[in-house]
């Protein structure tokens, strides 16, 4: 049994395979949760959280360190539900806020972005195609900078996941059949240790903001 | 079943992946010796063959377009066994060559350069600066090939069905759920995707006859199958003695399958 990180870009249909995954293996979906318990640790609206966790950092931000307030309280709102075990999120920076923990399965979703354009028309009758293309193209740049310059590395490298799948040829379904399998696997499979490494990194976390939060008020 | 192509870099755990994928599924698996049937078929030798793929091409070789009697003679080689319809290939190039065919799994392996530095320490006695120096110049070679030959980037995650880092993945785990992967609808070999690699497999023939032979070698002809018609497409200069289009059809019929050819050359002058 496993945790499982899912990366995708905006409309890439990650967040079927996510919750196909974790209907399979029976686990917990989450993304927009830990968003609203950072929010509220914070003492800020989720919408505000979201923005920091997708808008690239300003210089004001880099300076005053400010974003690094967002980004503990949400790692930290993760690794909570991360000591329940099990799990699946699909929400922003998943690979990132997770890194430090061994066992995580990470994995990345991509498809063109034709197919997430009508995928979003399909969504949006009233956008025009232009936009919506203009639409994924600023977001999927937003976030590529945003983790370039949080965390120094390419969102689009293969290396900082176990498995990319691309959605053009691959199915829902079998994308999903091909992540429980690799979830079952032993070495994605929660040992004591890894249990213990897990609550030792959610109490870190849980330190680190307090810290932050304290320091604010 | 299935086609499955297996791209990685050098000592990257790609050569144990398809093994363990051909064992548990019983499958033929194919590899680099698909180079010596190529060179067998152009009348060339393996080595030949060889140092046209493992070399990336200098601009003039690349306009000579020697180049592409290679590929074209390993894709045919590689269409002979996909035909076959069950295979695990894990030579040179196999997403690019068999692009846009159904029911064909494109599987990329990454690892750590530490891990694949270790390997060759272990395994063929380089100091490990000298094998870092190897497989970083191997992936350089690869990826310029790649780049000059198709345009394309060959770490792009977009050629590929799906990218395995076997960071902390062992490969019987990426064999196990790339054998899940497989057993899925879109993977099946029903008759309509025997038809298309029979076709693929037509199609290549007519290529490598085209380029085997003196007059057309150098033309940039595409061409494509659907039962035994062939149909040969792109541009051609207009020659006085006008026997380009003739011989082009001849070389066609004599290929074992082919029942009509439809020639849709654009000719132009090459003397404005």
């Amino acid at each position: 049994m496993a945790i499982i990180t899912i990366s995708r870009g905006t409309m890439s249909g990650g967040r079927a395979v996510a919750e196909c995954l974790a209907t399979r293996l029976g686990y917990p979906c989450l993304a927009r949760e830990v968003l609203q318990d950072a929010a509220k640790a914070l003492g800020a609206s989720e919408e505000t959280v979201q923005q920091k966790l997708q808008m690239p950092p300003g210089p004001w931000d880099l300076l005053t360190r400010e974003r690094t307030a967002y980004i503990v309280a949400v790692q930290a709102a993760l690794a909570a539900q991360c000591v329940g075990g099990n799990l699946v999120y699909h929400g922003l920076a998943g690979q990132l806020l997770l890194r430090d923990l061994p066992g995580v399965l990470r994995v990345r979703l991509i498809a063109p972005v034709p197919v997430r354009v009508q995928a979003l028309l399909a969504q949006h009758a009233h956008t025009n195609h232009a936009a919506a293309e203009r639409f994924i193209r600023r977001i999927d740049h937003q976030r590529r900078r945003w983790v370039r310059l949080m965390y120094g590395v390419d969102l689009t490298d293969t290396t900082l996941y176990e498995l990319t799948v691309n959605l053009e040829s691959i199915t829902l379904d079998t994308a999903c059949v091909m992540i429980a399998e690799l979830a079952r696997q032993p070495q994605y499979a929660l040992t004591d240790a890894r249990r213990q490494g897990i609550a030792d990194f959610a109490a870190d976390c849980a330190r680190h903001l307090e810290e932050i939060v304290g320091a604010r008020s | 079943m299935a086609v499955v192509s297996v791209c990685r870099g050098t000592r990257s755990g790609g050569q144990a992946f398809a093994e363990c994928l051909a064992e548990r599924l019983g499958y033929p698996i194919v590899g680099r010796e698909i180079l010596q049937v190529a060179a067998s078929d152009l009348g060339v030798t393996e080595a030949e063959v060889t140092r046209q793929f493992d070399r990336a091409p200098k601009v003039w070789n690349r306009l000579a377009a020697t180049r592409h009697v290679y590929i074209v003679g390993v894709q045919a080689a590689l269409a002979e066994h996909v035909a076959g319809g069950n295979l695990v290939y894990h030579g040179l190039a196999g997403q690019l060559l068999l692009r846009g065919l159904p029911a064909v799994l494109r599987a990329r392996l990454v690892a750590p350069v530490a891990a694949r530095v270790r390997m060759l320490v272990e395994h063929d006695g380089m100091t490990p600066e000298a094998a870092e120096r190897h497989i970083r110049n191997v992936d350089a070679t690869r990826a310029r090939w790649v780049k000059m030959m198709y345009g394309e980037h060959i770490e792009d995650p977009a050629l590929y069905d799906m990218v395995v880092n076997l960071a902390n993945t062992s490969i019987d785990a990426a064999c196990a759920f790339t054998v899940a992967a497989l057993r899925q609808p879109e993977f099946e070999v029903t008759d309509e995707v025997r038809g298309a690699f029979a076709n693929f497999r037509l199609a290549c023939r007519v290529k490598r006859a085209l380029v085997t032979e003196p007059d057309t070698r150098r033309l940039p002809l595409e061409v494509a199958a659907h039962g035994g018609i062939v149909e040969i497409s792109g541009s051609a200069p207009l020659l006085s003695t006008g026997e380009t289009g003739d011989r082009i059809a001849q070389i066609t019929k004599g290929v074992s399958g082919v029942t009509k050819v439809r020639l849709k050359v654009q000719w132009f002058d090459p003397y404005p």
